[in-house]
């Protein structure tokens, strides 16, 4: 689906977000994106989604190599990745509803667009993706009213709506509990699953990592530093991932965690 | 966004240096001028043989021009003989008197209140009319002056960088809304008033055209000052699920930006009820016609019952603005 080839982002001339980074990833594949904050994760799905154009370096989606699209045509290839933000990215002063239904966008005509915000148009749809998510109570409700966690789990219906190919999700589960997180991280897992969709996670949770996506990949001062399958990461990999933060020096280099089962999801989200 | 920064895990702190604004986590902070103009080619090198210096911006900006305005403010109090000691002065006191007390009583006879009825109403229709075309005018030609969503910014990076022929096209218009709404506005409604005058002939109408382009001018830089100031994060969000410009402004920018342009537009309509008090002066119709001849005719009585109208419409206007803004804002979280 995606190929990177010695990709880099470079920043104001000095910042360098992403190094040199080559990367394939398969259609229907799932991947997570562990590192230390600031490693280049949220520049590197902002690549991938099209929003940024890399300061070198070939990105290939779908074998289309996107670097001179303009127009239509880049608008119907991001139509094609769907992204989570880590800051939910949402407008506050809209309903939930049309916060939900913005994902479909890319894909009305205007005239429904417009008509849409007047009275929602497949306001069932929305409904729908807020109850996947376990929250269909609020979908009339003001959107600066709900708390971090259901913000979050609006964004995440956005997406749903959208329906795209690839899910780029930074951050999903930062703002929700435990519980909850698990939960989420499961429902995107086995909608890919189901539907054959491509999942890219970043994660700052490296249980959540290891114990739900097959492929793990290290990201550290925007180069790979370990891309492998979860079963394969070791401490070593995980002590030299996080080397030099303040982890280490509080003793709390993230390790991997005992098989401890996942605690137990709310009922609305196992569905 | 409330717990953005809350993990749910362990996670890896801030390690090496960054770079980032604090409380604001990557790009949240002004994508604007982050991304707008990056050197194309940079050699990339290990990231700590980064060269940090000259690239910096010099700080003296901030103190050379404290120093510039302090300069040109002293000078302009000695050029424009401010002298306040002037207005106490015995003849200046004398003047004033006799101004405020030829005021008392005021005209209130009939035969002068009956003649007002239709100036009160075409101020009213004047102002509402001017405003309703300045909003048309200034609006779309705001959206082409909001930096943002021509050339800068997240929502152009990718377009930007794509094609230099379409960059070019965009920044060309960008300058030329901004010189258009200048322009609108260097001109005072009044010239705008004299000259439409000549050209429409006396009555009312000229008065809404004055209003409607002079007003255009500055609703349309001030929106496009609003705009540019909105979060960028959901434009960028909408943006990336493949939605176009149109439907970004819909779904993204209007309803954040939403507040602030009524507003601000209802704040020009307060002004354009006191403006088109003076326009009547060239002959633009309205209060201001009446309020004319009742200083040339240094009937000051006369004056006071204008001048108080006057206040009463802009109260009024003020008054129902407020509730209209309560309307829009008043579901805000508190
Ligand atoms: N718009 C920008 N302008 C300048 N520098 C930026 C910009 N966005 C990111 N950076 C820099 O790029 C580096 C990588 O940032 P990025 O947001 O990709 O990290 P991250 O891995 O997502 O971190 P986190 O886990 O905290 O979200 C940081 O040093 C950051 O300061
Ligand atoms: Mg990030």
């Amino acid at each position: 689906m995606y190929l990177l080839d010695r990709v880099s982002k470079v920043f104001d001339g000095r910042t360098i977000a992403v190094n040199e980074l080559d990367l394939k990833v398969r259609r229907g594949e799932k991947l997570a994106m562990i590192g230390q904050s600031g490693a280049g994760k949220t520049t590197l799905f902002r690549m991938l989604n099209l929003t940024i154009p890399p300061t070198s370096g070939t990105l290939l989606f779908d074998r289309l190599d996107i670097g001179r699209l303009a127009g239509r045509r880049l608008r119907e290839v991001r139509r094609r990745i769907g992204t989570v933000y880590q800051q939910h990215n949402l407008v506050p002063r809209l309903q939930v509803v049309h916060n939900v239904l913005s994902g479909k966008l890319g894909a009305w005509p205007l005239w429904r667009a417009v008509r849409s915000l007047i009275r929602p148009a497949e306001a069932e749809l929305a409904y729908e993706a807020l109850s996947q998510v376990g929250i269909p109570e609020k979908l009339y409700d003001r959107t600066e009213t709900l708390s971090g966690g259901q913000q979050q789990r609006v964004a995440i219906a956005r997406t749903l709506v959208q329906n795209p190919e690839v899910i780029l999700a930074d951050e999903p589960v930062s703002s929700v509990d435990p519980a909850l997180a698990a939960g989420i991280v499961k429902l995107l897992i086995e909608l890919s699953e189901t539907y054959r969709k491509t999942l890219i996670m970043n994660l700052h949770s490296v249980d959540l990592a290891l114990a739900h996506f097959p492929r793990v990949i290290g990201l550290r001062d925007g180069k790979i530093s370990f891309d492998l399958p979860a079963a394969e990461v070791t401490d070593d990999h995980l002590a030299t991932l996080y080397a030099g933060s303040e982890a280490e020096t509080a003793e709390e280099v993230p390790s991997r965690a005992e098989p401890h089962p996942v605690r137990s999801c709310q009922p609305h989200l196992t569905s | 966004m409330p717990g953005q920064e809350t993990s749910i895990a362990r996670r890896g702190p801030l390690g090496r240096p960054r770079r980032t604004r604090p409380g604001t986590s990557s790009r949240s902070g002004s994508p604007s001028r982050d991304l707008g103009q990056e050197a194309p080619r940079v050699p990339v090198t290990p990231l700590g043989e980064v060269n940090w210096t000259g690239t910096r911006r010099s700080s003296y900006f901030p103190v050379v021009f404290s120093v510039l305005f302090l300069l040109t403010f002293v000078g302009s109090y000695r050029l424009a003989q401010v002298e306040p000691l002037l207005l106490f002065e015995a003849e200046g006191r004398r003047n004033i008197l006799k101004f405020v007390s030829g005021m008392f009583p005021p005209d209130l006879s009939w035969s002068f209140l009956s003649l007002l009825g239709r100036p009160i109403l075409e101020t009213i229709q004047i102002s509402l009319m001017g405003t309703f075309m300045a909003v048309a005018i200034g609006f779309p030609i705001g959206l082409l002056a909001t930096s943002s969503l021509t050339f800068k910014g997240i929502l152009n990076e990718r377009e930007m960088a794509a094609s230099r022929p379409r960059a070019m096209l965009h920044r060309a218009s960008y300058l030329l809304a901004r010189a258009v709404l200048s322009l609108f506005r260097t001109i005072p409604e009044f010239v705008w008033a004299f000259m439409f005058v000549r050209a429409v002939g006396l009555g009312p109408f000229p008065g809404v055209l004055a209003i409607g382009i002079s007003y255009a001018g500055m609703l349309g830089k001030v929106y496009s000052e609003i705009l540019d100031h909105v979060n960028p994060g959901p434009l960028e969000a909408l943006q990336a699920t493949g939605a176009s410009k149109l439907r970004i402004i819909l779904y993204g920018l209007m309803p954040q930006a939403l507040p602030n342009v009524v507003s601000y537009t209802l704040y020009r309509w307060e002004c354009a009820v006191r403006a088109s008090a003076i326009l009547g002066f060239v002959g633009a119709g309205g209060i201001g016609q009446q309020l004319e001849i009742s200083m040339r005719m240094f009937n000051f009585k006369q004056v006071f019952t204008l001048v108080a109208i006057l206040f009463v419409m802009v109260a009024g206007v003020d008054a129902l603005s407020a509730r209209v803004r309560r309307a829009i804002m008043g579901r805000e979280r508190i």
